[in-house]
């Protein structure tokens, strides 16, 4: 036998998948403590259906949309209506339809937080680049903060992921509740809430949506009295048909979220690795095409040793087709030593 | 008594230009079927067979070599291909080709390798040679022939367009045929690449300076 190139044998290849978790928002920050938007964004025709939300100041080269605040309203509060010959259809009314129909599936069902049913939603759609392929669970650290009341105190919110036996499923994949708590537990003070970190009587504060990267909030659970395990959070000001709110409730979530300072959530992703087992029997590849492995220009090996004990050393690996083409090479850390006495094994492995 | 070392060298891959692009054909052409081997980076001077310290000791100015990173060049890697000989070799076998091109604009030139030191004193490989040009807008003819087997024919088919890529073809002889575009030559008066050849059976290995000239 003689050659530079080996066959694989369908035991030389094994596919694995493993999930990765990482940090999430850009710079691989795992808390989200800065935030800005752009007026340019906010006082366009998108502005009256969403806010983008930027780690940094939104002309600065480096900043990039971290997530976006969307208010959906059946009855379509919030904003004024696109026609005043006709009630009730608005840019809420358009975003809560949308949201209905991907997450519920039934433009006749409202969402339901916890045991409460709500015709009001705030969705943050988190970038897709941000969270890669779905927002990890147990991860997530929200403090809102009500504007207007300071003495409202805060509140954090995570998910109930750890203490789920049956996981929910939506229209857009798993569901989980949003509680009282931080990454993934629940708070340890429930004096205002259930015993499940619920409000007492909102339901609870929305809902995690990890497959599509988006976090409902439920307004009624927010705007509960601080007793009840709410901040006291509403909107100052009401639309007309024909006039927006002083301050819209997109602006509103951003103050709330924004003077609280801390956001936490983790990203995750699927990834499949093709891992190849490259095994040089000790027969094979002893010998080398390397210039400095020859002397003179009639290919005699470079020692006279070389002949009968030849000393490779391998430093690359390359992956072939039929054809000869090289679609991928790995290298080694460290040359490793190879001739009639020594086999090798090399696993290689090769991310997708 | 001690343990024995039964760890596995575990190494991450990268996918090569080639690879890249063999993946966005979606034509099937992106499986791995074959694995090679090179020792690219080494220079066996450095192996000293009068060690003082024994045989032990005669690789030891290379084992503890740091290595570069994978390039994504697949002309850029696998240089220097480890060779499966019978024991005793004493001659590796070594393409014998011309030791440069140079064509002018339309010019045509057929290179047919041979191996010498080869098995059998046979000169040419049974598989042909693999032919790789680094920019392959230089040739508006770059074609192997001689080996028809399914493989090396989907190869010398596939065209690519697009700016400064490379082409690789199988064949037993390569025809060449020198650009006739103006364009490409810009202000110069010379076009370069490099034509890599590389024996299929014996994986001997030579690279070329191709010269293209203007004419007009």
């Amino acid at each position: 036998m003689a050659g530079s190139y080996v066959r694989f044998t369908p035991d030389d290849f094994v596919v694995s998948t493993d999930a990765i978790s990482s940090t999430l928002w850009s710079g691989n920050n795992p808390t989200l403590s800065t935030f800005f938007t752009s007026s340019t964004q906010e006082n366009g025709s998108s502005g009256d259906f969403y806010l983008n939300v930027y780690q940094t100041a939104s002309n600065l080269s480096a900043s990039a949309v971290q997530f976006a605040i969307a208010y959906g309203d059946a009855d379509g509060s919030g904003s004024k209506a696109y026609n005043t010959a006709v009630d009730g259809k608005s840019p809420t009314s358009t975003i809560f339809g949308q949201w209905q129909d991907l997450v519920i599936g039934d433009e006749n069902t409202n969402f339901t937080f916890g045991s409460i049913t709500s015709s009001q939603v705030f969705a943050l759609p988190i970038e897709r680049a941000r969270y890669k392929e779905a927002l990890f669970l147990g991860s997530l650290s929200l403090t809102i903060k009500n504007p207007l009341d300071t003495s409202s105190g805060s509140i954090t919110l995570t998910d109930n992921s750890n203490y789920v036996t049956a996981v929910q499923f939506t229209e857009a994949g798993r569901v989980f509740q949003l509680i009282s708590g931080s990454a993934g537990v629940i708070s340890s003070n429930l004096s205002k809430n259930t015993s499940e970190g619920y409000t007492t009587a909102s339901g609870s504060y929305g809902w995690l949506l990890p497959d599509i990267g988006t976090i409902l909030l439920n307004p009624l659970a927010l705007a509960a009295p601080t007793g009840s395990g709410g901040i006291g959070f509403s909107f100052s000001g009401s639309a007309t048909a024909s006039a927006d709110p002083n301050i819209s409730p997109n602006s509103f979530l951003y103050k709330a979220i924004s003077g609280s300072a801390s956001f936490k959530l983790n990203s995750q992703e699927n990834i499949s690795s093709d891992f190849v087992f490259v095994r040089p029997r000790s027969s094979e590849f002893n010998y080398s095409e390397n210039p400095s492995f020859i002397s003179g220009s009639t290919g005699e090996v470079l020692y006279s040793s070389f002949i009968n004990n030849p000393q490779t050393f391998i430093t690359t690996i390359g992956l072939y087709n039929d054809t000869n083409e090289l679609l991928a090479v790995a290298k080694l850390s460290r040359p490793l030593s190879k001739n009639f006495t020594q086999e090798a094994l090399v696993r290689v492995k090769l991310d997708f | 008594m001690g343990y024995l070392n039964n760890t596995v060298v575990t190494v991450d891959a990268i996918l090569t230009d080639v690879g890249r692009l063999a993946l966005a054909k979606n034509d099937g052409s992106f499986q791995i079927t074959q694995f090679a081997l090179a020792d690219d980076e080494i220079d066996y001077t450095l192996y000293n067979p009068n060690h003082p310290s024994g045989s032990a000791y005669y690789g030891e100015a290379i084992v503890n070599m740091p290595l570069l990173e994978a390039f994504p060049q697949a002309t850029q890697m696998m240089k220097y291909k480890l060779t499966t000989l019978p024991r005793g070799t004493a001659k590796l076998p070594i393409l014998a080709v011309p030791a440069s091109i140079s064509l002018k604009q339309g010019q045509s030139q057929v290179v047919t390798p041979q191996t010498l030191n080869y098995f059998g004193g046979n000169t040419f490989e049974t598989s042909g040679y693999t032919y790789t040009i680094s920019d392959v807008r230089l040739m508006s003819t770059f074609e192997g022939v001689g080996i028809n087997t399914s493989s090396a024919q989907s190869l010398n088919t596939t065209n690519t367009v697009g700016t400064s890529v490379s082409k690789t073809v199988i064949g037993t002889s390569l025809n060449m045929r020198a650009t006739t575009i103006n364009t490409l030559f810009g202000t110069n008066t010379s076009l370069y690449a490099t034509l890599q050849i590389v024996g299929n059976d014996s994986g001997a290995r030579v690279s070329i300076p191709i010269t293209v000239t203007k004419v007009n």
